[in-house]
């Protein structure tokens, strides 16, 4: 069954990829401005040499069928942008680096929120739970930014414990890894602890109760499993949302991850870096929504794929 | 619950599998994350800085913008190269030169010691084969007009061939024996014939009898209608060549250009370089020490092609330094060149270029003593920079100009009247006090005045002062008597902080001072640049960085042909003025032809200067060999780092020393 529900994803996935494709293709060309476009304009003659080598001077169908073809060949061409590379380089070089902050980032969102949350949901209305979730709210609604410009001053400034910005130690995944997960971790936070007010007013946690077992096992061993139910659907997207998402951060950081050349790529109009970048983010997205569903039916095996 | 209770021992295996599957994905993440940081620790760099982004690109023939300047400058070296202090030309891979007294010929001396980063040495040659390189519309070198100096560079790169122009045709096969990238075999004749479908034009009569030149053998007959076919004499024999050669009788070829062997470059032996120019060109020794006009390695480019022979393990350079690696968006190392000419003068064995874009990140850096340098800061830090690090900070004015175009398409701005009521009503130095506060100066001229500094004889035209009641008064004149009227207009910028803070303010002042309404139009960089193209826009905010230290930098771009002139304003005297000038040979006469031609542009204004820009460097005070010039140009090559100072002024940093 699962062989099944598989294929049937890769079919779908396939398709998604060629519609996000022809779509994003046809947008980019449609958008104001292109490639070669300078406050210093170039000479005529010059554009017409630059058009000529990137075969942007033939039909539009005829651009759209070989960039097709090339795509079925798995290759993604070079970048117009950053010249010296093929796309496959810069995604190569930029994905490792950008899952390795959104790992930290991710784990960040998890543990904060689930101990957060548990501790709300267990003295529910008290003061501890009523701040901790002002704190969620907060991580919330503040934009990356902030959090990031406080944690610089905290933990750069005031406590030099981090470098600044750049990429090299593992010291200098923290900061970002935390700014990219601390607005995830407040919703995952206010989640939880819905989701485990709700289990916890049902039958067999009172059972549980009853056979005298204390509140940290009931919620630990009892109670956490359809609690987390949510919160892995809520992963998913939050994964995704992290990896795509990550700009702020890592321009903030300076982390040479994807995000960045996803902006800069679509402001300087670099065709096909861009298009090298839609099309890896779509498969992160199909493959993180995947694995999600698999996830569901092996907590929940009620659950039926389909 | 109790079908569970029985089915306990199976669940029971499951939960532990599923525990342990769960650990296995935790431990798969974090290796994932370490493997990520895999190899990323470095010793540390003599020096360090920062260079706001990621180049586009190390070939000296593709690059445009400052950053990729800073580092090609560092791998490459010209002919000549610019004084760290003084920008003049200073001898580089050419010892020193000859400039024939009409000022079309230069020769150039190639100093015998120079060598490639792999040993071979540096010929007349190589300089012959990169500016072709450079010129070949293949190439589309985004500098290459600015090589179009010399005779037949021009016809060259735009493949513009007229009938009995010499010509060379690159075939599709690649001569025996050569490298993979190598030109293919090239044949060279003289163009006696273009044929378009059944229309021909040729040469009469034509140089060889037409024997066999029957109008079947030709395909006349043929209606069809294909790429043209050109027919070439080479060596007394006539040969067609078509893209395809879908007609019979014809060949397929590559590229047929111009013959570069009538081009003004040629090597004159293995030393000696000769460059002929198509009028006198005051800067022309200066254009040589510009980083796109640095020589490329022959071999190394047909050996790998572009841009395989940009990446490290396979990049030859000539200039100070060698490329040890490029990770994207994070850091360029330079490690010292031990075959450069000059090594005993290159002070600093390991450079780092970091590729940090936000002007707060890089403050950050900075001020936690992992850059060593950073060339520009946020404008709101600056005065407390000025109070904190005097001596750290440097501004110094910089060949640019920030200034707002008037489109004289549009009415009311066709009204020179209206023009001048708009720049007499802005005032300046509002502008570089409440919003630039780096230290710009007004300015009221199209070119800077700090090119006085190298130029002096120049004197750069002033437009209109700021005199609110006589903008008053020529706006009434004009018809929009105290703003009345006055049809809506906007002004165009491109997304930035700093350029819609200075919007807002003309726009108050225009408000203020004339009564009028003007509105703001906010579009991101490509979008405003196309705009900017197709003439789309009332006023539109610009900038203009000069190239070379010469007036011409900031006039030619309003010339009526110019593709830079999006103002769509045209004056023949003008243009005259310019076109006397260039053909000038005695320099005072021609800064003064230049000078005139300014005053008209300031009396007509299609274009409102603002004010100067301003370098903004934090440099610590240990780097040395470091001086503002107004290019903003600071060769690696001069730096050095007094390492006893930096032990000194450096603390240890980190936790534990904060702790301490």
């Amino acid at each position: 069954m699962i062989v099944g529900f598989l294929v049937r994803r890769f079919v779908w996935m396939v398709v998604t990829l060629w519609v996000v494709f022809t779509v994003s293709f046809f947008l980019m060309r449609a958008v104001p401005g292109g490639p070669f476009d300078r406050e210093r304009q170039l000479d005529p003659q010059v554009e017409a040499n630059l058009r000529a080598r990137y075969q942007l001077d033939r039909p539009i169908w005829q651009q759209y069928l070989a960039e097709l073809g090339r795509l079925v060949r798995l290759d993604l061409g070079y970048s117009y942008r950053l010249g010296d590379f093929r796309v496959s380089e810069i995604i190569l070089q930029g994905l490792p680096i950008s899952v390795a902050v959104g790992i930290v980032g991710l784990a960040t969102a998890v543990v904060l929120g689930l101990v957060a949350g548990c501790i709300s949901a267990v003295r529910p209305g008290s003061l501890l739970d009523v701040s901790l979730m002002t704190l969620a709210t907060i991580g919330i609604a503040l934009p990356s930014f902030v959090i990031a410009a406080v944690m610089i001053i905290l933990f750069v400034f005031l406590i030099p414990l981090f470098p600044a910005a750049g990429w090299g130690s593992w010291q200098h995944l923290i900061l970002p890894g935390f700014c990219v997960g601390a607005p995830y971790a407040g919703s995952i936070a206010r989640l939880v602890r819905s989701a485990m007010l709700e289990v916890l007013s049902q039958e067999y946690i009172r059972t549980a109760y009853a056979k005298g077992v204390d509140t940290t096992g009931v919620v630990l061993r009892h109670a956490m499993k359809l609690t987390l139910l949510p919160v892995v659907s809520y992963l998913g997207p939050a994964a995704a949302g992290i990896l795509t998402g990550s700009v702020v951060v890592e321009k903030i950081f300076c982390v040479p991850g994807l995000g960045v050349h996803f902006v800069e790529a679509a402001t300087q109009r670099d065709y096909t870096l861009a298009m090298g970048l839609i099309l890896v983010y779509t498969l992160l997205l199909f493959v993180l929504n995947t694995l999600v569903d698999l996830s569901y039916r092996l907590l929940d095996p009620r659950v039926e794929l389909r | 619950m109790f079908r569970n209770w029985t089915k306990r021992p199976a669940r029971f295996f499951q939960t532990k599998f599923r525990q342990v599957g769960a650990a296995g994905v935790l431990v798969l993440l974090l290796g994932g994350a370490v493997w990520a940081l895999r190899a990323s620790s470095l010793p540390p760099a003599d020096f360090t800085f920062s260079n706001l982004g990621e180049i586009k690109t190390v070939d000296p023939a593709l690059v445009t913008g400052s950053s990729e300047g800073r580092v090609v400058d560092a791998l490459f070296e010209g002919l000549t190269r610019w004084h760290p202090e003084n920008l003049s030309p200073q001898p580089g891979v050419a010892s020193h030169w000859e400039i024939s007294p009409d000022g079309l010929t230069y020769k150039f001396f190639l100093r015998p010691e120079a060598r490639w980063s792999d040993g071979t040495p540096v010929t007349a040659d190589d300089f012959v084969w990169s500016f072709r390189r450079f010129l070949h519309p293949e190439t589309a070198a985004e500098y290459a007009a600015e090589l179009w100096y010399v005779v037949g560079a021009k016809k060259y790169t735009s493949a513009q061939i007229e009938l009995g122009d010499p010509v060379e045709v690159e075939l599709l096969e690649n001569p025996p024996g050569a490298l993979p990238f190598a030109q293919g075999i090239t044949l060279r004749g003289r163009l006696v014939g273009i044929q378009t479908g059944d229309k021909v034009q040729a040469i009469t009569p034509l140089p060889m009898p037409p024997h066999d030149l029957n109008d079947s053998a030709l395909g006349l007959g043929n209606t069809e209608e294909g790429p043209p076919i050109y027919w070439v004499e080479i060596d007394g024999e006539l040969r067609r060549f078509q893209k395809g050669a879908k007609t019979p009788g014809t060949e397929d070829y590559r590229w047929l250009l111009y013959d570069f062997a009538h081009v003004g470059i040629r090597a004159v032996d293995r030393h000696q370089l000769e460059i002929r120019l198509r009028h006198p060109v005051p800067y022309f020794l200066s254009l040589m020490g510009f980083y796109p006009f640095s020589p490329v390695p022959r071999h190394c480019v047909e050996r790998f092609g572009y841009p395989e022979w940009t990446k490290p393990e396979n990049l030859v350079t000539n200039g100070p330094y060698v490329l040890e690696f490029r990770r994207i968006r994070d850091r360029i190392r330079l490690r010292k060149n031990p075959y450069y000419w000059d090594r005993h003068n290159v002070r600093l064995e390991v450079v780092d270029v970091l590729a940090v874009e936000s002007y707060t990140t890089n403050l950050n850096l900075y001020f936690t003593g992992e850059t060593d340098w950073i060339p520009i800061v946020p404008a709101e830090v600056i005065p407390e920079l000025r109070r904190r690090c005097p001596e750290e900070f440097h501004s110094y004015p910089l060949l640019g100009t920030y200034y707002y175009l008037l489109n004289t398409a549009r009415p009311p701005l066709d009204d020179v009247r209206v023009r001048r009521a708009l720049a007499m009503a802005i005032d300046r130095k509002e502008i570089v006090e409440k919003v630039t506060r780096a230290g710009q100066r007004p300015l009221r001229s199209m070119v800077p005045t700090v090119l006085t500094v190298s130029v002096p004889e120049y004197v750069p035209q002033e437009g209109p002062e700021f005199n609110v009641a006589e903008a008053r008064r020529l706006l009434a004149e004009a018809g929009y008597s105290g703003g009345r009227n006055f049809p809506p207009i906007d002004i165009l910028y491109n997304t930035s902080e700093a350029h819609q803070a200075i919007a807002e303010l003309i726009q108050a002042q225009w408000q203020r001072n004339l009564g009028i309404r003007v509105g703001l139009r906010n579009q991101e960089w490509a979008a405003y640049l196309s705009s900017r193209r197709q003439g789309d826009f009332y006023v539109a905010r610009a900038g203009w960085i000069g190239d070379y230290v010469d007036p011409i930098s900031f006039l030619d771009m309003f010339s009526g042909e110019s593709p830079l002139n999006n103002t769509r304003w045209k004056h023949p005297e003008f243009d005259q003025l310019l076109e006397q000038a260039r053909h000038e040979s005695d320099p005072k006469r021609r800064l003064a032809l230049l000078a005139r031609a300014e005053r008209i542009l300031m009396d007509e204004l299609p274009a409102i200067p603002l004010y100067e820009y301003v370098s903004q460097n934090l440099v610590r005070p240990y780097v040395r060999g470091f001086y503002s010039n107004p290019k903003d140009y600071h060769p690696l090559k001069d730096i050095w780092v007094d390492h006893d100072l930096k032990k000194k002024i450096l603390p240890r940093r980190g936790f534990w020393a904060w702790i301490r």
